[in-house]
């Protein structure tokens, strides 16, 4: 199991104290593509954060990799993150002032164990298996948002993370460029073995994932 | 596992940062490079006339002037009065030599005097000096424009005149002059010598003639009308009340009396420095803070992304104050060299004499402390500048962030 997560509570006290989660509990394999589905505000974006150690005050137990979250450092946090998990959000969120490559290659740059050659040579790769080898050099904010998109699930794999969050990745694109975004998504499970977890509103993608989970008012069905 | 908070790409991305932003980067440069040139360039400046005027006076006047009361109470002799000489020159002598905080002192016998070349006749004051103690309290070697110091004034009938006065009565070195005393009595005199002190109020008027010489025209045998000292801590001057208080018949001046003027001229100058260079920079350094301000409040989500791919807060505060280190270090450079220019082009300039000041060019100095001191400030204020957003920016949490969409 990748991801084992015991009764996950998850309180918000803005604007005043109220529970968001309610003892969540799931477990994800190595290599599963899982959609989390559910209406706007029944908190997928919640557990997402906390099941990639963004957000790590909640009640219950997470463990990633067989490592226990709360046990590790805020400082040591980062470093995990930065090893094991790929962020994709609804918004690229590609930095506008670095070139397309340059976006990809950032996470691999601040690890700082493979060389710029290296890392770049990396960002290449992937760059071509997204489809997007001809836009290395472009600024990134000239992308459309399907390409953009694109070249953020490349920067998601650069560190080659296990895991893969993406929190609604085709929110805002047309239908083409969802399927062109979840194909890719699908493949990286299939032919790489990582594990994708994303949250979605989209039926043909929840329904055509490995697993899907519906969450209704913080609580996952099962 | 992961890079130090000072890595390249650390510096990659600071860099990008500013590169994005080139204008408003410029623009935050060019004010650290005002701020700094117009500290450097005012401070050698007025430091440069500060210097120059000291030097001017104090070494052409004495620390403390001792002559006799009723000398200062009509300070304008009429012409063909008596000199009002030093009664009892004896103890004002032991005093002097007994006391710590004396460097030297000097007799001298002033009378005024008319003075008559081949051209014109002015008024002048002839100080007679006595040649070895005067050596003592005026470095003239410096001052001389032409011809030959005190040791000249042996020579009876030696007259050593300012450069201003001796213009006007347009003689030079060699010439003959006529003296006119008080009492009536003629004196063939001989030019020996011209200085400058560069100060009007100086070069006017101030003659040196030997003393002994002088107190033989006057009928005045051994006597004296001023004692001059000069100080070890010139800020001392607690002997001149001393003096007051032991002997009675004699009042005293000290350089501070005698030279109001340039010594509030110099405190009005330190302050004009400080406070327009304090004032630029300030102006400098809130536009960089301001730069940056705006830079973290329009990249939030980017820097939570950029923490989400591992960077941590520490290499936020980083990445952010670099980018106000290298306006600040670019722009303090830049005004190094251009206050060097710019105080070069003043050295050369040349100075129209004033009523006041005689220099050939502007008095201007060009002290490499300052040269740090501007460095240092500038890049000290955009430091400063820098550090409260990038602080900001370090703050932000990536998950409020992308979630509040
Ligand atoms: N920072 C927050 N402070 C207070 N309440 C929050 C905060 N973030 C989310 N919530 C609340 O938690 C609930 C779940 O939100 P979210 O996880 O974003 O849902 P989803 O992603 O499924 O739309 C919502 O009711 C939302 O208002
Ligand atoms: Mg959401």
């Amino acid at each position: 199991m990748i991801i084992k997560a015991s009764h996950i509570d998850k309180y918000f006290d803005q604007p005043e104290r109220h529970q968001v989660l309610h003892g969540v509990s799931l477990e994800i394999a190595q290599g599963e593509l899982v959609s989390i589905y559910g209406e706007s505000g029944s908190g997928k974006s919640t557990l997402l954060y906390i099941l990639s150690t963004l957000d790590t005050d909640f009640g219950g137990k997470l463990w990633i990799k067989d490592q226990n979250i709360k046990d590790v450092s805020a400082g040591d946090l980062t470093n995990f993150r930065n090893q094991h998990i790929g962020f994709v959000y609804q918004f690229h969120y590609l930095l506008p002032e670095f070139d397309v490559l340059q976006n990809i290659m950032l996470p691999a740059m601040k690890m700082g164990v493979k060389t710029k050659e290296q890392i770049k040579e990396d960002a290449l790769l992937l760059l071509q298996e997204v489809g997007m080898q001809d836009f290395a050099k472009r600024p990134s904010y000239q992308l459309s948002g399907g390409q953009q998109q694109r070249v953020a699930i490349a920067r998601a794999l650069i560190n080659n993370p296990d895991l893969i969050v993406a929190d609604e990745p085709t929110g805002n694109l047309d239908q083409k460029n969802t399927e062109m975004v979840f194909d890719l998504l699908k493949k990286i499970t299939e032919e790489k073995g990582k594990t994708v977890i994303m949250a979605t509103h989209n039926s043909k993608i929840y329904q055509n994932s490995h697993r899907a989970i519906e969450m209704i008012d913080g609580s996952v069905r099962l | 596992m992961s890079t130090p908070i000072y890595s390249k790409t650390n510096l990659f991305i600071a860099w990008q940062y500013l590169s994005a932003r080139k204008k408003q980067s410029f623009l935050a440069m060019l004010g650290v490079m005002l701020g700094v040139t117009t500290f450097i360039v005012m401070i050698n400046f007025m430091t440069g006339v500060n210097d120059f005027l000291d030097d001017a006076v104090f070494n052409g006047s004495p620390d403390i002037i001792i002559a006799s009361k009723t000398k200062a109470e009509s300070s304008k002799q009429v012409f063909g009065n008596q000199l009002k000489t030093i009664v009892d020159v004896g103890s004002i002598d032991d005093l002097l030599s007994k006391n710590e905080n004396v460097q030297s002192f000097a007799h001298q016998l002033i009378t005024p005097a008319i003075l008559v070349s081949s051209t014109t006749q002015l008024p002048g004051s002839i100080n007679g000096v006595f040649p070895d103690q005067e050596q003592q309290m005026v470095d003239l070697e410096r001052r001389l424009i032409e011809g030959n110091g005190f040791q000249s004034l042996l020579e009876e009938n030696s007259i050593i005149l300012g450069i201003s006065l001796a213009n006007r009565l347009k003689v030079s070195v060699g010439d003959e002059l006529k003296m006119i005393l008080p009492n009536g009595k003629n004196a063939k005199l001989k030019v020996s010598g011209i200085f400058s002190f560069g100060i009007t109020t100086i070069d006017n008027v101030r003659t040196y003639f030997s003393a002994s010489t002088l107190q033989k025209l006057l009928d005045q045998d051994q006597k004296i009308t001023h004692v001059h000292v000069k100080l070890k801590d010139r800020d001392d001057v607690s002997l001149k009340h001393q003096i007051v208080e032991q002997i009675a018949s004699i009042a005293t001046e000290d350089w501070k009396d005698s030279n109001k003027t340039i010594v509030i001229g110099n405190k009005v100058r330190d302050i004009l420095t400080w406070s327009v260079s304090f004032a630029l920079l300030l102006v400098a350094g809130f536009g960089i803070f301001n730069i940056l301000n705006i830079t973290v409040i329009q990249k939030r989500k980017d820097i939570a992304v950029l923490k989400t791919m591992g960077y941590s807060s520490k290499d936020i505060v980083f990445i952010f104050l670099v980018q106000s280190l290298i306006i600040g270090l670019i722009g303090a450079v830049l005004g190094l060299l251009f206050a060097y220019v710019i105080c070069y082009m003043i050295s050369t300039t040349p100075l129209d004499t004033s009523d006041f000041i005689i220099v050939e060019t502007y008095p201007i100095n060009f002290k490499p402390i300052y040269f740090c001191m501007g460095f240092a400030f500038g890049v000290l204020t955009t430091i400063l500048a820098g550090y409260m957003p990038s602080k900001k920016a370090s703050k932000v949490d990536p998950v409020t962030i992308i979630r509040g969409l």
